[in-house]
């Protein structure tokens, strides 16, 4: 394709192209998203290609494969248009019965439709499902119009559109001045107010200015800005644009780690399709902005994911966090003003200056405004990408949308906010989800990750868990960050094993307040959040483990047995020829029983049993 | 020509050079704000988090370490509040506990106040204040140390372990590492470790003013920037 060299030239291009789509007959969309990924979309998007192929369909119908739909429990998820069929858990064998009744015969194919686990009712499209229709999907919902690794998919439904529109009408004062007005804060974590970010960095002194797009995700069991990057990098790209006239940068980076290998792929694509139609480089559709972006792999630091660590990583230096008495955007990239967003900020930004700032500013609470993208993952029936408006509460997120408890389980809490937040029980489930009220709560919004839990996780050992993943991943420059943490997961550990002592809950608490105050970044900041939040609302579990020498949920091995219910076993013997240990003992039909010595309670005797036989005390 | 700006450091205005640290224009007025990592005439990068104090900016007051912190026309800072002395007392008896067998921890925790360890001691070399490796890279230009390894790794080394030729064995970073003087009543061995807290008795003169610089002793361990 030519280069587009003024404004017109990319309307004439999306208006051809546009057309193009409308002739497009069926169109079979594929979710390409990490959870189809793992549940094996790509198996399902060749199959259906090569069965079209063998049918002679390739010319009528076309096969997507986009970005994440956000349903990944019910994966691989596959949607049919004209008239958005629903189907999901696709496997390759029933592509074969999916072309000639569906494509072909105009009939559904009742078996692979959603059910209803209420009813048990089977729906026919996407927005019937109440999964979906709880939300209010906007950056997710471009995702299945879009072949992620094409631009003009991209183009056709108006892409680039909204910076051809700014160009041509907005100076960038008149940009920061929507953002701002929009009231959109920062999704990663912080909840900076954007437009204020942008607004200083323009001020700051300096014509050399950069802009960085913060793809280093790495929360437990958040996936966010990886999908919207796998699934729609040009609106990122797009909006690294509208930020780069807005601020003055004529360079850009993409930090986006390494461990996400189709993120890093479809963003270079992106940037070199961009880059190929002069939507990168020199004069931009004619106008006087100059700017190109650069991908750069983060090396799997989760620190890194902190601004000023980042940066460091991007100068090539050792990814550190610096004290931040002088700001980022004044003193950045190579001491350069830089604005640094993330990946859901930037692909806000697009979607605002094309509607507006009143569009965005009418969803929301008072001091957060517009949707976020939460990644629902645990003890939940529907795990998955959601996007909510701001102050939907947590009930609604959890029970509405994520359908409530596994197998039905009693849901006791959730993580949000990853290793920084806290975890909220589930009596303050009538919360609004936004950026004050969850603080206040003493968790936070943070990227966006929610981890559910049931009456079978142990609070203390959740506290463990992360605090011996910032163990592992804090950088170690200071003393209250490396030591503390240290230090807490050696109390917290002695209480998981039974050896805790009362006077140690209020020095957890006091080495908390302490690492909040003083720590050098926002790792170590925030990293007393979990023992803090456990310590507040599930203080009893705490106390059962070290005064009752108990673990509630069943979880500390140190602190349960396992124990055989005579009645209900029979004498299989399956327990005993699992344990690794020969701990159980027992003749043929018979009741067996576990010798407590060598029993190391590894579980796996519970997993075996078919007659749930085994109990823990 | 040197400029000059005017802060309150804990009620007192004090004039001092544009450009210098909060720490460094505290130090010289007499104000003894405790630190390990920094030293003189290297850059300062906030790892110890001892010489923390509050500035006070639109009423409310932010933590903030005063060796990174440049001083500002009209800046309010306090270095010896109630919080600022507790926070302070807890990252000496994290460090203290971290490693107990330095006579300069030792006088760094009498200084913060610590009377008692809740923490199990252990018997480390090192606490990552990183004066050897900035002396080294910034004094020297020889960048023959380094800090290798994240988190709890975290550790001092040549370049992949092996002393390079560009090392020029000068031994600066073993006469300016805090650890290398032991308490006073010798070596502590595994198991014995203990708060020494002999010298409190240097201490009565600052209770009156208990952010004054007394020209204690305690300093020398560690080339408190006083002495330097």
């Amino acid at each position: 394709m030519a280069k587009l060299a003024t404004i017109e030239d990319l309307a004439n291009l999306q208006g051809s192209l546009a057309a193009e789509r409308e002739r497009d007959g069926t169109t079979v969309i594929v979710c390409g998203g990490p959870g189809c990924h793992a549940s094996g979309c790509c198996a399902v998007a060749d199959a259906l290609r090569e069965q079209l192929h063998k049918e002679g369909l390739t010319e009528t119908v076309r096969v997507r494969v986009t970005g994440c739909h956000g349903f990944c429990e019910q994966g691989p998820i596959i949607l049919i248009e004209p008239g958005s069929i629903f189907y999901c858990h696709v496997e390759p064998a029933d592509v074969a019965e999916i072309v000639s009744s569906t494509i072909c015969g105009g009939e559904l194919v009742e078996r692979l439709l959603y059910m209803e686990p209420a009813s048990g009712s089977r729906v026919r499209t996407e927005s019937e499902v109440p999964f979906y229709r709880l939300q209010d999907r906007t950056l997710l919902a471009l995702h299945p119009k879009i072949d992620s690794s094409s631009i003009t998919d991209y183009i056709a439904v108006g892409g680039y559109s909204t910076l051809a529109k700014v160009l041509r009408d907005c100076s960038p004062e008149e940009v920061i001045r929507e953002i701002a007005g929009s009231g959109l804060r920062g999704r990663g974590g912080g909840g900076f107010p954007t437009g204020r970010k942008w607004a200083s960095c323009r001020a700051a002194p300096g014509d050399e200015k950069y802009v960085i797009c913060n793809a280093d995700e790495g929360d437990p069991g958040a996936y966010m800005d990886r999908s919207l990057l796998e699934g729609n990098p040009h609106l990122v790209v797009e909006g690294m644009l509208i930020g780069a006239w807005a601020i003055g940068a004529e360079q850009g980076y993409i930090y986006v780690r390494n461990e996400y290998p189709l993120a890093v792929e479809h963003a270079r694509t992106a940037v070199e399709q961009a880059r190929e139609l002069g939507l990168l480089g020199e004069n931009i559709l004619g106008s006087d902005l100059c700017f190109d972006v650069e991908v750069a792999r983060g090396g799997g630091a989760f620190v890194c994911g902190e601004s000023t660590a980042l940066m460091a990583s991007l100068e090539g230096k050792v990814g550190e966090p610096r004290p931040k008495d002088v700001h980022t955007v004044e003193e950045g990239l190579w001491n350069k003003p830089s604005t640094l967003n993330n990946v859901e900020t930037w692909a806000n930004v697009p979607l605002i200056m094309q509607h507006g700032a009143a569009w965005f500013s009418q969803r929301g609470t008072k001091g957060s405004k517009g949707t976020k993208i939460f990644a629902l993952t645990g003890r939940i029936k529907n795990t998955g990408l959601v996007e909510v408006e701001m102050g939907t509460t947590l009930r609604t997120i959890i029970h509405d949308i994520g359908g409530g408890g596994r197998d039905g389980a009693t849901i006791k809490a959730v993580q949000t906010g990853g290793p920084s937040g806290g975890c909220l029980p589930a009596g303050k489930f009538d919360l609004p989800v936004d950026f004050d009220t969850l603080a206040q709560a003493g968790s936070m919004v943070g990227s966006g990750g929610m981890v559910v839990m049931d009456e079978s996780t142990c609070m203390v050992d959740v506290a463990r868990y992360f605090l011996k993943f910032l163990q592992d991943e804090s950088c170690g420059k200071c003393v209250p960050c490396r030591i503390g943490i240290d230090r807490m997961l050696e109390i917290v550990t002695d209480i998981t094993e039974g050896r805790g002592r009362p006077e140690q809950l209020d020095l957890l608490q006091e080495l908390g307040e302490t690492m909040r105050e003083t720590s050098l970044c926002a790792l170590g900041k925030t990293a007393a959040n979990p023992v803090l939040s456990t310590l507040h609302y599930f203080r009893e579990e705490y106390e059962a483990h070290i005064a009752g020498g108990r673990c509630p949920a069943g979880v500390c091995r140190a602190l349960i047995e396992y124990v055989i219910d005579e009645e209900k076993c029979t004498g299989c013997g399956a327990c005993a020829r699992a344990c690794p240990w020969d701990a159980i003992e027992g003749e043929e039909k018979k009741t067996h029983a576990i010798n407590a010595e060598a029993c190391r309670r590894c579980g796996i005797c519970a997993a075996e049993c078919a007659f749930n036989a085994l109990l823990v005390r | 020509m040197l400029q000059y700006v005017t802060l309150s450091i804990d009620g007192a205005q004090v004039k001092a050079v544009k450009g210098s640290s909060v720490l460094d224009v505290a130090v010289e007025y007499g104000i003894c704000i405790p630190h390990l990592c920094h030293f003189p005439s290297l850059s300062d990068f906030g790892a110890c988090r001892l010489c923390i104090v509050e500035l006070v900016r639109n009423g409310r007051a932010k933590v903030t370490t005063s060796c990174t912190l440049l001083v500002q026309d009209d800046m309010v800072v306090r270095t010896n509040t109630e919080k600022i002395r507790k926070l302070r007392r807890n990252i000496a008896e994290l460090l203290v506990a971290q490693a107990p067998n330095s006579r300069a921890i030792q006088d760094i925790a009498v200084r913060c106040g610590v009377r008692e360890v809740r923490y199990p001691f252990r018997n480390e070399n090192c606490v990552l204040c990183g004066r050897c490796v900035r002396l080294c890279t910034e004094m020297w230009s020889a960048r023959a140390i380094g800090f290798v390894g994240r988190g709890k790794a975290r550790h001092v080394d040549f370049p992949f372990g092996v002393r390079p030729d560009f090392c020029k064995r000068c031994q600066a970073c073993v006469q300016h590492c805090p650890m290398t003087i032991t308490p006073c009543d010798g070596p502590m061995e595994r198991g014995e470790e203990r708060l020494c807290g002999k010298c409190e008795s240097q201490l009565q003169v600052t209770e009156k003013i208990p952010d004054a610089c007394v020209l204690c002793d305690l300093g020398q361990g560690f080339n408190c920037a006083r002495h330097g």
